[in-house]
């Protein structure tokens, strides 16, 4: 029965849409007629600020995009052969939807405001070539959206009169891990503007409403990761942000927006030598190291052992804040399942040090010199300090003294006296 | 002693293998002083510089470790030289700290203040010489004894807890600061900067000192050596 139908249904839609075109026939001109003037590449016209512009139709781009099957009426409703300046043309007659989505979005504000140097719909999808996202040769396919976007997010002109950041920022897109998965190595899975930013409903990340606002940033990005969304729900930072904690930490904090880079990148913030820094940006905080009363001086104990002087000097395969706090999945040392709570230590440790056992976790290992932090340690180096400025001391009196001594004599003795002799 | 030097008024002061060990232990002791502060002092601008000459932190710890081989492999030597051999038995008994030690001191800081007439009379070694090789010995053993800790840690902590380890490095660092200034200050200052050596006092290189050094620094040797026509 269904096979039946469907060439009844396709000869009915052809008849119908023969119906809605052919009769306005007068009135309405056909792609032809419509060619007769647009198909000269010559054809302009002067606008008020006295720059041209084309009239021209390319209709070989137009024949091959989306809507290429349909006429040029279908969206200049009210064109006539000849005619004067037509009314703008509405997508949201078919794509209600997206108009509306976009009505709500930054562009769309301003554009409901008149001012005209924000993307419509042509700005970003093109006008006579639309093509569907899929198509390698749209606007919209995924390796070409950055292209798209920067064509206006890279115009400094435009930078500053929407105070957006500069172009740096946009730059550093493109040599991110996203950027360079896209560009270089032409991979469709990679994140493109936007996948983080949203397409029609895009807002700026202040916003609580945009998909970029700090809130919203672990679900966004887990869209694309989402083993390691599991992991940092579990998290000390990952449950601190869900409870509404908003300074707890979400991927763009330690992994950067734009500039987001593999781990073994050294410029990464994340990269073995960056990550003692990247930590200490919210841990060597005072203000939020006594919020949650957590231990201080984390970044200067760790940098004065032989761990993060290794760091320091380029040994990445020395111990950095992730080798034994994790990474995602960081948890508090009071927590039993924390790999730096005080049963798991030798097995963290034992990650490097083949033979760790029970003695590992006997000590600190951010080693706070102090006497409560660590008697021990203090009482040496105190012991130490002391003895040495004393012993520095007695050296220089007893120098000193026999100096004074050696010349006492000479003077008694005179030239000819006993050292006068010798 | 041959004749030659005893017309020339020479003593020996320290044979070939002493001067040997002696020049090894001071080439050692400064590669180590080097490579060992620049990690100490690692916040220090010196300090990064000097780490890169070595060729980053993990060429400055082999460096470090081939020394310290060394220096240990030196000081066990010396340990059997004087414990074993003909001429390192009688050295060691001259080495001993000895009750008139305590005494010569004093007498030495009384004479320098004026009040005492007589300045003490040393025989080989004085009360100077004797505490810079045992203090200087002492400090070798406890720095390679904490260095061996730290190069072997995860043997050292099959039977000493973390604390233990990080006693270990402060003093491995803090002792070897001290043996640094013992031998800056007190060491350079009695064989260079003393009036009686300055600006040396040749022995370490030559092996001999003047008979007349000898008689003014060291009287009881003088007269012991005289004593059996060595001089």
């Amino acid at each position: 029965m269904k096979r039946m139908m469907r060439p009844i249904l396709a000869a009915a839609l052809a008849a119908a849409a023969l119906f809605l075109t052919v009769p306005a026939g007068a009135a309405a001109p056909g792609v032809g007629e419509c060619m007769d003037c647009h198909g000269d590449k010559t054809i302009e016209k002067t606008l008020a600020n006295g720059q041209t512009l084309s009239l021209y139709v390319d209709l070989q781009a137009y024949r091959s995009s989306v809507h290429g099957g349909g006429s040029c009426v279908t969206c200049h409703a009210s064109a006539t052969a000849p005619h004067e300046k037509l009314k703008k043309v509405s997508c949201a007659k078919c794509h209600g939807d997206a108009e509306k989505s976009y009505a709500g979005s930054s562009h769309g504000k301003l554009r409901a405001k008149g001012i005209t140097d924000v993307p419509g719909c042509d700005g970003c999808h093109g006008a006579h070539d639309i093509r569907k996202p899929k198509d390698p040769a749209a606007r919209t396919f995924r390796l070409n959206i950055a292209a798209t976007c920067l064509r206006c997010h890279k115009d400094r002109a435009i930078e500053r009169k929407y105070d957006l950041p500069d172009e740096k920022v946009m730059a550093a897109y493109e040599e991110s891990v996203h950027g360079m998965a896209s560009k270089k190595s032409g991979l469709m899975g990679s994140a493109v503007c936007v996948d983080c930013h949203g397409n029609h409903t895009i807002l700026p990340g202040d916003d609580p409403k945009s998909a970029t606002h700090r809130q919203n940033i672990p679900t966004m990005c887990g869209k694309c990761h989402p083993g390691i969304l599991e992991q940092y729900e579990k998290s000390v930072h990952g449950k601190g942000m869900r409870g509404g904690i908003a300074e707890s930490p979400v991927c763009t904090d330690c992994h950067g927006e734009h500039t987001i880079a593999k781990v073994r990148d050294p410029s990464s913030s994340v990269s073995s030598r960056n990550i003692p820094k990247t930590c200490s940006g919210c841990h060597e905080r005072e203000g939020i190291s006594t919020r949650y009363a957590l231990p201080k001086k984390r970044f200067s104990s760790y940098m004065d052992s032989f761990h993060g002087i290794a760091v320091e000097y380029g040994m990445t395969k020395a111990a950095n804040c992730s080798s034994c706090h994790g990474v995602h999945d960081i948890l508090p040392s009071s927590d039993p399942a924390s790999t730096v709570h005080k049963a798991n230590i030798p097995k963290t440790c034992g990650k490097c040090h083949p033979n760790a056992g029970p003695n590992f976790a006997k000590g600190d290992v951010h080693v706070e010199v102090s006497p409560k932090k660590a008697m021990g340690v203090f009482a040496v180096r105190l012991f130490y300090t002391l003895f040495i400025s004393a012993l520095v001391i007695l050296f220089a009196l007893h120098i000193g003294l026999e100096l004074y001594g050696r010349w006492n004599r000479r003077r008694e003795n005179g030239p000819g006296g006993k050292e006068g002799q010798s | 002693m041959s004749h030659a030097d005893l017309a020339a008024g020479k003593v020996t002061r320290m044979s070939l293998l002493f001067r040997i060990q002696h020049l090894l232990l001071t080439l050692l002791l400064t590669v180590l002083a080097v490579t060992g502060f620049a990690l100490m002092y690692h916040e220090n601008s010196l300090a990064q510089w000097i780490i890169r000459l070595e060729g980053g932190v993990h060429n400055r710890g082999i460096v470090h470790r081939i020394a310290a081989v060394l220096l240990m492999a030196n000081l066990v030597y010396h340990v059997f030289y004087m414990l074993l051999s003909r001429e390192g038995k009688p050295e060691l008994r001259e080495l001993f700290i000895v009750r008139q030690d305590i005494d010569d001191f004093f007498q030495s800081l009384r004479y320098n203040l004026g009040a005492a007439k007589e300045y003490p009379r040393f025989g080989k070694y004085g009360y100077k010489e004797k505490f810079q090789y045992w203090g200087a010995s002492a400090g070798i053993v406890l720095i390679s004894v904490t260095g061996i800790m730290l190069w072997a840690e995860e043997f050292s902590m099959v039977f000493f807890p973390k604390v233990v380890l990080d006693l270990a490095i402060v003093i491995h660092g803090y002792q070897g600061l001290l043996a640094f200034l013992i031998l800056f200050l007190w060491h350079l200052y009695n064989v260079h900067l003393h009036p009686s050596v300055f600006p040396m006092n040749p022995s370490w290189i030559t092996g001999k000192v003047s008979a007349e050094w000898m008689r003014e620094e060291h009287p009881l040797e003088y007269e012991k050596l005289k004593g059996k026509g060595l001089l």
